[in-house]
């Protein structure tokens, strides 16, 4: 009977081992107890003790372009002389940076720096305790970054009272519109640029009747952008960049966070969806199709996204003459944490690393060399200082975006004017404290709802998609299926999760 | 009789436990050891605290597959799915290699083989690509020929009923060339003699085939589908992934465990929820196998894996 009982126990086990493929790394090190003791070794001044060389270790996401040794080898010499160090950088390529982003840190292992960004979970991981905090660290070894930072930005970068990141000082803004072929837009003899949904399905209806080689709005599986469009158009905000289903008017004076389904006018919208739908000016199969590049590759005319995805369609194909219509009504700055640099709770140098950042963000040649890489071999300038990456199947600008400023970034070869232009006129347009610029300093924290935020998600994608982009064959239903879905998920709790959080961050500003 | 202790036991068969000790130390380490990670299942995992340091949050991590009531619909899917595709696979590689060990002429039984076999070479990824190219609306094979033939055009993508039979299909196109294999071994190995024998005694090949060749590979049939069986709650994340993609009107028929825990945590990812998933499958599939085990124990004791 014992020996049975054994067997019985022993099968168990075994079939439960088939899963546990993710051991434990018991590696608890606590990212205050780090950064408390490290502000005494800085002498008054801030200047640090850079007589011993360290090796500093930074995590990017991107692939490793395939002449990178040599960029990295011009790169440390020049640290190696300002600052006696060198910098390895890994590069978790795009394929595999959602597995292996997380395990960074779950692993233990051992490094100083990390790219992170809303889209790679920072809020998530800085309440998790994958960093270290920076509070003394930033200010006393990059105290000229420092200097730069703005109250908001600084903010962002506060989870629970604690700076856990470096912000970008490269302003971002929250403008949706169409990037749109402008050779067609003229044959079809639309003049000024497309930034109303009347003008979209003028253009879109002259793509469907004289270019039936390519889809007139680019849709493809990652899911459709029309609905943060049409929120943005009307002034909209979205609660946070992972939930866009919750959103809420930034110019009343106390929001109210509603899901997307109780918005006014979202049956037309839906409605419109449809139509758009019907009249082709999408595939009726946009969601099993994975190619992402169908704009510009030119198998698609027009697409909604940012203005920087612009500029880089227009460099990649002059000859169509890409053109931008903003479609955003209240326009804001976005989390600076959109990008931003961490230092992770197992940095061994994380002082030599802010001591790099500062360096990094202020010098002109320590910014290039690590961006661009070598001049003349893999990029060069022109005239007014653009670059051009000289063979892009050897050499790419960096992808540690988040040292981008100002006064260093350098726009690409071939951008057109109008880039600069719209940038300064949203600057310009923006008042600090004022409509969806007062709500950029908010950060959802999500821990106590995650599993209806969870099942949320998949919600919104099993019924919100094919809603959006007019799959139904009634519009009505299928609202109403969809908003059936989310409640079983648990939206509710979700949005007075959120509106808890949204009025105490209001009531800290007062 | 009295029984001899685990030492005595060591000391008699010093040669026996040393050949064994490095198989047993690999599964200890790599099999044993990692499952103390499940204990993640009920706990709110923080970076700087570890897997063990971390705060408990009783079964919170659970909520998110349950509290929607999707949980019993992808378990559902998850069962009838892997149910669907162990009965064809199995069936339609046994057929396959009856036929193959039957057919005499030698080049034609190495290139089917071949041919047969290769799709199991092919990744899931380019297998979404076919799928794909098959059935879109706009320019799908299908569709395209239906058009050209003058007909109405059929959305699958819309159509969720369809696709349990797609899925399956590609499922044995893929897997039944290899499954074969083992069961050609099999084949193989029934002793030509006795189908001499009953062919002299006048069975026609399909008497030969049910009374000889089926009764002689049963235990390998059997282990087969036992060790399928243990794997029945986990869904084939690629392949479901790859060809159902991010179609939301399919989710209801297509979506399975794994499908589900991947959607739902892709964009907030949390080590815990997905513990507890992995957790919910495994005991599920341990149950299952014990119950299907002591099934077949009573039928016939040789037949079972434990």
């Amino acid at each position: 009977m014992k020996k049975k009982l054994v067997a019985v126990l022993l099968a168990a086990t075994m079939s439960l081992g088939l899963l546990a493929g993710c051991g434990g790394s018991g590696g608890a090190t606590s990212g205050d107890a780090a950064s408390s003791g490290s502000s005494s070794e800085a002498g008054a001044s801030g200047e640090i003790d850079t007589s011993k060389e360290v090796e500093l270790v930074m995590y990017v996401i991107s692939d490793r372009p395939a002449g990178q040794d040599l960029v990295d080898e011009n790169l440390n010499t020049l640290l190696k002389e300002k600052l006696n160090c060198t910098l390895k950088i890994n590069w978790i390529g795009w394929a595999e940076y959602a597995q292996k982003y997380p395990l960074l840190f779950s692993s233990g292992e051992e490094f100083d720096m990390a790219y992170c960004a809303g889209w790679l979970g920072f809020a998530n991981l800085a309440q998790r305790g994958a960093f270290m905090a920076l509070d003394d660290l930033l200010p006393t070894y990059a105290p000229d970054n420092y200097a730069m930072q703005s109250e908001s930005a600084l903010q962002q970068a506060t989870i629970n009272g604690k700076l856990y990141a470096v912000p970008t000082l490269l302003p971002t803004y929250t403008t949706y519109g169409s990037i749109y072929r402008g050779d067609i837009a003229a044959e079809a003899g639309i003049t000024g640029p497309i930034d109303t949904f009347e003008k979209v399905e003028e253009f879109a209806d002259y793509v469907v009747a004289n270019h039936p080689e390519m889809e007139a709005l680019d849709q493809y599986s990652a899911g459709p952008e029309l609905s943060l469009v049409w929120t943005r158009m009307n002034g909209l905000m979205d609660v946070d960049s992972n939930m866009r289903y919750l959103f809420y008017d930034p110019s009343e004076e106390h929001p109210t966070v509603k899901a997307i389904y109780d918005l006014d006018g979202v049956t037309e919208f839906y409605q419109m969806c449809k139509e758009w739908c019907d009249k082709g000016y999408w595939s009726k199969s946009a969601l099993a199709d994975t190619d992402s590049q169908k704009t510009q590759n030119g198998k698609a005319a027009m697409r909604f996204h940012n203005i920087d995805s612009w500029s880089g369609v227009c460099v990649l194909h002059p000859e169509w003459d890409f053109q931008y219509g903003p479609m955003t009504k209240d326009i804001a700055h976005l989390p600076y944490t959109q990008d931003c640099m961490v230092i992770s709770n197992t940095a061994k140098n994380p002082e030599r690393a802010m001591a790099f950042w500062n360096l990094l963000t202020t010098d002109q040649e320590v910014y290039d060399a690590l961006y661009y890489g070598v001049l003349g071999t893999s990029y060069e300038l022109n005239d007014e200082g653009q670059f051009t990456i000289l063979d892009t199947d050897l050499y790419a600008t960096n992808a540690m975006w988040a040292a981008r400023t100002m006064d260093l970034n350098r726009n690409q070869a071939g951008v057109p004017e109008t880039y600069d232009t719209l940038r300064q006129e949203w600057e310009g347009k923006i008042k600090e404290g004022v409509g969806a610029e007062k709500f950029t300093g908010f950060v959802m924290d999500t821990s106590s709802i995650s599993t209806e935020v969870a099942a949320c998600t998949n919600a919104r994608q099993q019924y919100g998609w094919p809603l959006e982009l007019g799959y139904t064959d009634n519009v009505e239903a299928s609202i109403e299926e969809y908003k059936t879905a989310m409640q079983a998920a648990g939206i509710d709790k979700v949005i007075a999760e959120c509106q808890k959080q949204l009025d105490a961050y209001l009531e800290s500003l007062n | 009789m009295k029984k001899e202790g685990f030492l005595y036991e060591f000391k008699k068969n010093k040669a026996l436990f040393a050949m064994a000790a490095p198989a047993f130390i690999l599964v200890l380490v790599m099999q044993y050891f990692p499952m103390s990670g499940l204990i993640l299942a009920f706990k709110e995992y923080q970076y700087n605290l570890g897997v063990f340091g971390s705060p408990f949050n009783g079964l919170q991590n659970f909520g998110y597959l349950f509290n929607s009531g999707t949980g019993w619909l992808i378990t559902r899917n998850t069962i009838l799915y892997n149910l669907l595709n162990l009965i064809t696979s199995q069936l339609l590689a046994v057929v396959i290699a009856i036929f193959i060990t039957e057919i005499r002429a030698k080049y034609f039984k190495k290139v089917t083989q071949t041919v047969i076999l290769l799709p199991y070479f092919i990744s899931w990824v380019v297998v979404g690509v076919f799928v794909f190219s098959i059935f879109n609306y706009e320019t799908g094979l299908i569709n395209t020929m239906i058009s050209s033939l003058g007909g109405e055009k059929v959305n699958y993508y819309m159509m969720p009923m369809a696709w349990p039979i797609i899925i399956c299909a590609f499922n044995a196109w893929k897997w039944t060339g290899y499954n074969s294999v083992i069961y050609i071994a099999a084949v193989t190995g029934v002793d030509g003699e006795i189908n001499e024998a009953a062919e002299i005694d006048g069975a026609t090949i399909f008497q030969r085939i049910r009374y000889i060749t089926l009764p002689s590979i049963r235990p390998t049939l059997v282990t087969m589908v036992l060790l399928q069986v243990g794997r029945i709650l986990r869904g084939d994340f690629e392949m479901f992934y790859q060809i159902v993609g991010n179609n939301g009107q399919l989710f209801n028929a297509t979506d399975v465990i794994d499908t589900y825990v991947f959607r739902s945590l892709i964009t907030n990812p949390d080590i815990g929820m997905t513990a507890a998933a992995t957790f919910y499958q495994s005991v599920l599939c341990f149950a299952i196998i014990m119950i299907v085990n002591t099934v077949v124990k009573k039928i016939d004791e040789d037949y079972a894996l434990f």
